[in-house]
């Protein structure tokens, strides 16, 4: 059980943040130099909050009113860096036995095959550090935070400089190896993908501050608010008021195009007519439609991009005679029926993936 | 006449090896001390442990006589106990110890900020004491450099003469280092001797020359094997 109530002043940044977890992942998403790389850097004890208090395991780790500061040693805390940060001068086997070197040996030896064996690096026990490729020198640093049993794992953007595939497998490994031990670990990316993939919940930063920490499909699905919105990928986020009700539904009047859109509203979700709110879609969401009805608008298509397995396209929609809101839309290849720049079409935002956010 | 090589030969050595020895264990904690220190004298600390570089030889001599002498605030207090410093033996050392410091420390603190803190960062988190930290991986990454630095203060001692003579003066037998005695040779017309000396410190000098590039060149060149 991580408690940690962070603040630190730089100049021009203040973090202040407050996040728990308890043997599960959550990861922690948002742009470069919002920061994420602070906290955990603060967690282990590498970096000095000016106040606050970090509990770990009933273990009081921080405390600025008390004047408890722990040195990294004494903290439990298992850290993997970006650049795996592995000693060039050792073996993988002496880098990953590096913190029990004061058990018998016999010990040592078990415990670090057992170690290499689960990151699958068992034939590189005598390689060093240069002689590795990227995925394995990551595979060895988690086993050498894992050596010593911490409390918790950190991982600073662990898979940053891997290819995706190698990338796709790590992360799979990761996540079964939080799965079979339930340990609890606190991960950075900037990656969406990885961030929802990995996580039970996620906290979300922006210049210095969480602005929502909650379960992934909340925070990717229910945002708290726009800056939240726009960090999760939601893209076409568009201004507004509440005109009417539905069962179960909102209409919202999008002032760019002076129109109305239809949304699901959300069941703990309070508006009132004529409050302000913004609607937004997530590209991969959108969708071209041959017929008429609720939320399809006639537009003009004015960039297409095919990609491998997914075309995005830039609309512009009819009735947004200034340009004031393009459309992106990201259609999956076999369905993208509408190719060209320049050609009109029609574009339908579903009521279901239109996400609702009061202002 | 063998005395006349022999005997500042021997010195020498004796000087050389005891201020390089002593300089090794000073600079390098110099450097590890204020590459960790962060508070508001760091940049005159700095400036201090290089300045014996930048100052004429026979200033740091003078200023080694005033604190070293009858008078001088340590002189006072080795008076007191009986040790008379200047014109001694051990002042062949001090003065080698102190011009040949800032190019240790230099070289040494160089090295240090060359370690990746990540690195020491992790060995933290790994429970290692900042002890462990400093004699299993700084030292060890740092090598390459540290040994560079001391072949460079190694070369220093043996070449120091300004502040050497100021402190220790010309006594052959016991003060008269390789330097000090090709001087007097020359001062004596004795050039056969001041050949044979200038000679054998010729060549030691390109052999450590050579050691130093050497050894930077392995650094750098398993820096880049880290890197790539």
């Amino acid at each position: 059980m991580l408690k940690a109530r962070i603040k630190r002043a730089l100049p021009g940044f203040t973090l202040d943040i407050d996040l728990s977890l308890d043997r599960e992942l959550m990861t922690i998403l948002g742009q470069s130099g919002s920061g994420k790389t602070m906290t955990l850097a603060c967690i282990a004890g590498l970096a000095r909050p000016d106040e606050g208090r970090i509990e770990l395991g009933g273990k009081v780790l921080f405390d600025s009113e008390a004047g408890i500061n722990l040195p990294p040693q004494k903290r439990r805390v298992g850290f993997v860096f970006q650049d795996y940060a592995l000693f060039p001068h050792m073996t993988v086997a002496d880098n990953v036995a590096y913190s029990i070197h004061g058990l018998p040996s016999a010990e040592v030896k078990e415990k670090v095959s057992r170690l290499l064996g689960l990151m699958n690096v068992s034939p590189l026990a005598d390689r060093y550090p240069r002689q590795l490729s990227g995925g394995q020198q990551q595979r060895v640093a988690i086993a050498r935070a894992l050596a010593p049993d911490p409390d918790i794992l950190l991982l600073d953007e662990p898979f940053s400089a891997l290819d995706t595939q190698l990338r796709e497998r790590l992360e799979m490994e990761l996540l079964e190896l939080q799965r079979e031990y339930r340990c609890s670990m606190l991960m950075v990316t900037h990656d969406l993908a990885e961030g929802y993939k990995l996580a039970s919940r996620v906290a979300v930063y922006h210049a210095g501050r969480i602005e929502q920490c909650d379960l992934r499909e909340r925070v990717f699905f229910a945002p708290l608010n726009r800056t939240v919105a726009r960090l999760t990928g939601v893209r076409n986020i568009m201004v507004g008021a509440v005109t009417r009700f539905e069962p179960d539904h909102v209409w919202i009047h999008v002032r760019a195009w002076d129109s109305e859109i239809k949304c699901v509203l959300p069941p703990d979700m309070r508006l009132e007519v004529g409050q302000q709110a913004a609607v937004g879609i997530r590209p991969e969401y959108v969708e071209l439609t041959d017929g008429c009805g609720e939320n399809v608008f006639s537009a003009r298509s004015l960039q297409v991009v095919r990609g491998i397995s997914a075309v995005s396209y830039r609309f512009q929609l009819d009735c947004d005679r200034e340009a004031a809101h393009l459309v992106s839309a990201s259609i999956p290849a076999p369905g993208a029926f509408c190719a060209k720049t320049g050609e009109s079409c029609r574009v339908h935002l579903p009521a279901a993936h239109l996400i609702v956010i009061p202002e | 006449m063998m005395d006349t090589y022999l005997s500042p030969i021997w010195i020498s050595v004796r000087t050389v090896l005891t201020a390089t020895a002593i300089t090794f264990f000073l600079g390098i904690g110099a450097a590890h001390w204020l590459g960790r220190y962060t508070g508001r004298f760091r940049s005159i600390m700095d400036g201090i442990f290089i300045l014996p570089m930048v100052l004429p030889p026979t200033v740091v001599g003078f200023i080694l006589l005033v604190i070293f002498g009858r008078n001088g605030p340590i002189g006072k207090i080795l008076m007191e106990i009986g040790v008379n410093i200047i014109f001694s033996w051990w002042a062949t050392v001090i003065a080698a110890v102190v011009m040949a410091f800032p190019l240790m420390y230099m070289t040494t603190r160089g090295a240090f900020e060359q370690v990746e803190p990540n690195i020491k960062d992790a060995a933290r988190t790994l429970g290692a004491s900042e002890w462990r930290v400093f004699w299993t991986v700084t030292m060890p990454l740092a090598w390459p450099g540290v040994a560079a630095a001391t072949v460079l203060a190694l070369a220093r001692t043996l070449g120091e003469f300004g502040a050497t003579l100021m402190l220790a003066g010309n006594i052959p037998g016991r003060t008269a280092t390789i330097p000090v005695a090709i001087y007097f040779s020359i001062q004596a017309n004795d050039y056969q001797s001041a050949a044979v000396m200038a000679g054998i410190v010729m060549i030691f000098s390109v052999v450590a020359l050579a050691a130093v590039s050497y050894w930077q060149r392995r650094a750098s060149r398993s820096r880049r094997v880290i890197i790539s």
